[in-house]
């Protein structure tokens, strides 16, 4: 049976009008956030103005670099979820002497830096969520169930810093947040220091795990880092991260190859690279690899570690590989106390 | 098993498959016993987490699920019966590639809402099909087809462009974009999608039969006193309408749209005015099916787009092996 094209017309337009009118009356389930009456306020890097009026009780957070400054700042009672990444068998070496609960594997996963899983945020009923300020879809889901969200997008060590310094004031630990800050800043400082009379300034070539292709830009925390350990950055391109051919890395000849930690490769495969074998970095035999990422992780307060070793691999004439352990453990100390020491 | 059977399975299909997927998840907070409890029931505030994980988490996602495998199997068909081409899905004007650039370019530069981005995107990649086919006010079939090659061809490699200039945490994002998930359903989500997805799928319903028509050619169709050159712009625009707007808070569905058509076929025969509906019950249903291994699989999400094709693939060649009743009949 046919309908004439005037009922036609009519039965749409009525389907149409009632669609529009259920929604405009919308479905439940939005609530605001966060009383905005409260004392402990911070502006999260969307710019959005979180307020408590107390310390949140439970945290989930599904960034490794923020869960690393939880742990320093000692308010890791707080964390009811972490990112699954922490149960990784490098970084979980780690958290599982930090954590009690990380080593029993109790602790749940309710997502990280690409998925989450809504229901199980849902269900441990968290007073804050940290996570990628890039996670766009997830931080609205989350929002609309009045569960407030700390968004993190890192791009210098100020960041950092901010991160450090809003955690802080959230989870009322400013004093301690302050005094690792100041260690940090104090300790890059020094470093400066020590390396900025050298003369003959040395120019690095950051690589990424990716390949010897992909490296960062004048305007990248790479670039910080090298700057702290008075080293040049080879790439004079902006970009935080750029793709660039090899061709552009003769023509930047860098004095040296700095290597973020690569599992499928190591300084030997680079040196042998038939392709790279006119660069100065390699005829020199100075290609280098940051250790495991826990240490070097430059989005968290260790970012000093990875500054300590690219000066030594530029400046000193001999590395001292115990020097450089006892650093590393002392800073481990300061940071997260002597448990990791164990 | 008689087409009369089949058809009736498939229409009461949905009822079980969407109050069972209700129990599917992550959460430990449901169980039977306690959706059949009173306090289940009265307490609808927020501190009754059960009640809240299974009407404002769950709900909303396995429907726009619903939604999402019904537009795109409708689509297809539709598209594969205009085109007159097996091979054709929804994707084929460009649509997939422009609104992977679009979310792209939300995720990594633009800082608009990717869904909006995405929907933008797809639709301007379609436009762009159109003017490319249209040559003296026609358009021809294989001129589209190519137009939309061409178009999928210059939307991947912006997308590739993009890609390059993207910080490892952007990147990542794009990728899993691209690989389609429903992690963030949402109400807002269902809400977005349905203006689109109605007006989009009333036409194609209103349209079912003629497309039975269009499948004979462009001369036949005029001489059973059809416009086909009208018809198949109104068909491909409501399509793509409907199909922008699902992909846009999906993703990237691979495959989808050109298999479950197939499916149909080989089960119900090539009649577009029963197939519609078959289409929209059992895309809706196989894919909250694919969706609840998705979200049930591990503790946090694997993208269903990587389901769909471990899933669909097999499945799609055992029907194949199996049936001689193709595409041919």
């Amino acid at each position: 049976m046919r309908l004439k094209r005037g009922v036609t017309i009519k039965i749409v337009t009525w389907v149409l009008c009632v669609l529009m009118l259920a929604g405009l009356y919308g479905c439940p389930g939005t609530t605001e956030s966060g009383e905005k009456t409260g004392k402990l306020k911070v502006t999260d890097f969307r710019g959005k103005e979180l307020v408590f009026t107390e310390p949140p009780q439970k945290v989930v957070c599904l960034i490794e670099s923020a869960l690393s400054g939880i742990y320093m700042l000692g308010q890791q009672n707080r964390v009811v979820g972490v990112p699954s990444s922490v149960y990784d068998q490098e970084l979980y070496s780690y958290y599982s002497r930090l954590d009690e609960r990380i080593k029993e594997q109790t602790l749940p996963t309710p997502g990280d830096w690409d998925f989450i899983s809504l229901e199980q945020i849902i269900e441990l009923e968290p007073d804050l969520v940290i996570i990628w300020a890039s996670q766009t879809d997830a931080i609205s889901s989350i929002e609309q169930f009045g569960i407030p969200v700390y968004a993190v997008m890192l791009h210098s060590f100020e960041d950092v810093y901010k991160e450090i310094e809003d955690f802080g004031k959230i989870m009322n630990c400013e004093e301690r947040a302050d005094s690792l800050i100041k260690y940090t800043a104090g300790t890059l400082e020094n470093l400066r220091e020590k390396y900025s009379s050298t003369q003959n300034k040395k120019s690095a070539y950051f690589m990424w795990s990716e390949g010897i292709n992909e490296t960062s830009g004048k305007n990248s925390t790479v670039t910080q880092l090298f700057q702290t350990a008075v080293v040049e950055n080879a790439c004079d391109m902006p970009s935080e991260h750029v793709t660039v051919s090899v061709e552009k890395i003769y023509d930047w000849d860098p004095d040296m190859i700095v290597m973020w930690n690569n599992k499928g490769m190591d300084p030997e495969d680079v040196l042998k690279d038939p392709l790279l074998q006119g660069l100065s970095a390699i005829q020199n035999g100075r290609v280098y690899e940051l250790p495991e990422v826990f240490s070097c992780d430059f989005w968290t307060l260790k970012m000093q570690y990875p500054a300590r070793l690219i000066a030594e691999w530029a400046y000193a004439e001999e590395i001292q590989s115990e020097i450089l352990e006892r650093e590393l453990r002392r800073m481990y100390e300061v940071l997260y106390g002597k448990k990791l020491m164990k | 098993m008689k087409k009369g059977i089949l058809t009736k399975l498939i229409v009461v299909l949905p009822l079980p498959i969407l109050l069972l997927s209700l129990l599917v998840g992550a959460s430990e907070s449901i169980s039977l016993a306690k959706i059949f409890s009173y306090e289940f029931w009265t307490n609808t505030s927020g501190s009754n987490l059960a009640h809240t994980i299974l009407f404002h988490v769950r709900l909303p996602r396995i429907l726009l699920v619903f939604i999402t495998g019904a537009v795109l199997a409708v689509s297809g068909s539709a598209m594969q019966a205009v085109f007159r081409n097996p091979l054709v899905d929804p994707y084929i004007l460009g649509l997939s590639s422009g609104a992977a650039f679009g979310a792209a370019l939300a995720v990594s530069v633009l800082f608009i809402p990717v869904q909006l981005s995405a929907f933008i995107f797809g639709l301007a990649a379609v436009g762009l099909s159109y003017m490319m086919a249209r040559k003296n006010r026609q358009i021809s079939v294989v001129g589209l087809i190519l137009a939309g090659v061409i178009t999928n061809g210059i939307f991947t490699s912006l997308l590739t462009v993009v890609q390059i200039i993207s910080n490892p945490l952007q990147l990542q994002s794009i990728v899993h974009w691209i690989m389609g998930s429903f992690h963030s359903a949402n109400w807002d989500e269902l809400n977005m999608v349905l203006f689109p997805v109605v007006a989009g799928g009333i036409v194609l319903y209103l349209f079912r039969w003629k497309l039975n028509v269009l499948a004979l050619g462009d001369e036949e169709s005029m001489s059973a006193g059809l416009n086909p050159g009208r018809i198949k712009i109104w068909i491909l625009l409501s399509a793509t309408l409907a199909s922008s707007a699902v992909i846009a808070v999906s993703g990237i569905i691979g495959l989808y749209g050109l298999i479950v058509p197939h499916i149909v076929r080989m089960l119900m025969g090539v009649n577009n005015k029963t197939t519609m509906m078959i289409n929209i019950l059992l895309g809706g249903s196989f894919l909250v099916i694919i969706d609840n291994f998705s979200r049930s699989f591990k503790g946090f999400e694997i993208p269903v787009g990587v389901f769909t094709m471990l899933i669909c693939a097999p499945f799609f060649i055992w029907l194949l092996k199996k049936s001689k009743i193709g595409w041919q009949q």
